[in-house]
């Protein structure tokens, strides 16, 4: 059923490894099994090609767009150069009023300066960061920003990722005083390289700032909810900490399978451990959303899968419904 | 002369370029349009990095483009604008050649 408020997303088809067969195949999954409407920016012959029977379901649009951004172009200048490009054409759409969010999965770099480009950045924000949910057991997601944006930032700039961090935290996860915690080499202050000592100064007059925190203190209750840093060492961070998962699921089912008493075991725990692991899982959880430009544009990584897209979506119309970009126009304006 | 280019004469001099650079630019930067001078350096004086530095080109198209058909900066010369002035020079010598 179609409800009232139905949002539509516009969709960058072309960007991702696995683009356009999955990205497609998730954009017809999201109008058919959320309430979402979908404008899918690409070629529309290798669109079409990947819809079933060639036929479009209905809250399904192709916007035919020629060009393509490849992950090795070179962001900005791609996005001036390539102006009928998927991405561009997608960020130009939420500027214009004809879709709410997009997605993309394609180069990271020419999503977040086509957004910026496109929809312009909101007052008191230099530059956009990337804020993604780290989850953490029996509690709520931590907020990790920037994980890969900005990555020679300003440190005045990591004030204003820290205000944004707060705000994502407060809108999307309902964290009544967010604490913030800089993301350094120890907690005690004085830890930490020049950027790090710098914005430690500038963050003590922000509130709810608890100082330094360790990348040990991720997916932990207790120290933080936002981590700030650059989108250097949120990158890493945050990509050290995928593999550590991936890395840690294969020895848990290697185990499993290693001896007749642990596949025994297996038939009882295994089920318990899919179920659990789902929360750790990037294409369930969504993707990141880039705040600081005037729009809701959510970064799907780039091995993206059909259900990814779905999730991002979710994310999208999240972001949409809760106002996150109306809530950090009024704070964080008013704060710079 | 292509249809799709020309200018309208005598629409912008270069003192309403400067203008129109130093407001845009000073919205980009959130700062003063007071501390922009011709002689500033976007890196040095105004802490513009490459991305600012695009972001102004884009609405200088917008801004110059909606009077003059066809106007555009040429990406592979932005790395020679390293002052508001030159920025000035450039854009009055291709509102020239675009006429």
């Amino acid at each position: 059923m179609v409800s009232a408020d139905r949002i539509t997303v516009a969709i960058d088809a072309m960007g991702g490894d696995h683009a356009p067969a999955e990205i497609v195949a998730g954009a017809l999954a999201t109008a058919a099994e959320i309430d979402v409407a979908v404008r899918l920016y690409g070629r529309v012959e290798d669109i079409m090609a990947h819809v079933p029977g060639g036929t479009l379901p209905a809250g399904v649009e192709v916007v035919d767009c020629r060009e393509v951004i490849a992950m090795d172009d070179e962001p900005a200048a791609a996005v001036r150069r390539m102006k009928d490009a998927s991405v561009v054409r997608a960020a130009q759409a939420v500027r214009d009023g004809e879709a709410e969010a997009m997605i993309s999965a394609g180069n990271t770099g020419a999503a977040m300066a086509a957004a910026l480009l496109r929809m312009g950045r909101i007052r008191g924000i230099s530059r956009p960061a990337i804020a993604v949910p780290v989850p953490v057991p029996g509690s709520h997601p931590q907020i990790l920003i920037d994980a890969g944006a900005t990555v020679d930032a300003a440190p005045e700039w990591l004030v204003q990722f820290a205000r944004m961090g707060r705000v994502y935290a407060r809108v999307r996860f309902g964290i009544d005083e967010p604490a913030i915690g800089l993301l350094s080499n120890g907690e005690e202050e004085g830890k930490g390289d020049t950027l790090r000592k710098t914005v430690f100064e500038l963050l003590r007059k922000e509130p709810g700032f608890v100082g330094n925190v360790e990348g040990s203190d991720l997916m932990r209750p207790g120290r933080a909810d936002v981590f700030v840093t650059d989108g250097f060492t949120g990158n890493i961070a945050l990509k050290s900490i995928e593999s550590a998962l991936r890395s840690l699921a294969t020895l848990v089912f290697t185990t499993l399978d290693s001896t007749e008493e642990a596949r025994e075991a297996s038939t009882v725990i295994l089920p318990l451990l899919l179920d659990a692991a789902q929360a750790y899982d990037p294409d369930l959880t969504g993707g990141a959303v880039l705040l600081g430009v005037k729009g809701v544009c959510v970064i799907s990584h780039g091995s993206s899968t059909a259900p990814a897209v779905v999730s991002a979506a979710r994310v999208a119309r999240e972001c949409v419904t809760a106002g996150v970009v109306q809530q950090l126009r009024e704070t964080v304006t008013d704060a710079g | 002369m292509p249809a799709e280019t020309h200018v309208e004469r005598g629409a912008f001099g270069p003192d309403d370029v400067f203008a129109i650079i130093r407001e845009r630019l000073a919205e980009i930067l959130e700062i003063d349009e007071d501390t922009i001078r011709r002689e500033s350096s976007f890196a040095d004086d105004l802490g513009a990095d490459s991305l600012a530095l695009i972001e102004l080109v884009e609405v200088l198209e917008e801004d110059i483009g909606e009077r003059t058909v066809g106007f555009s900066f040429d990406d592979e010369d932005l790395a020679e604008l390293h002052t508001v002035g030159d920025a000035v020079d450039y854009v009055m010598a291709r509102l020239g050649t675009t006429g």
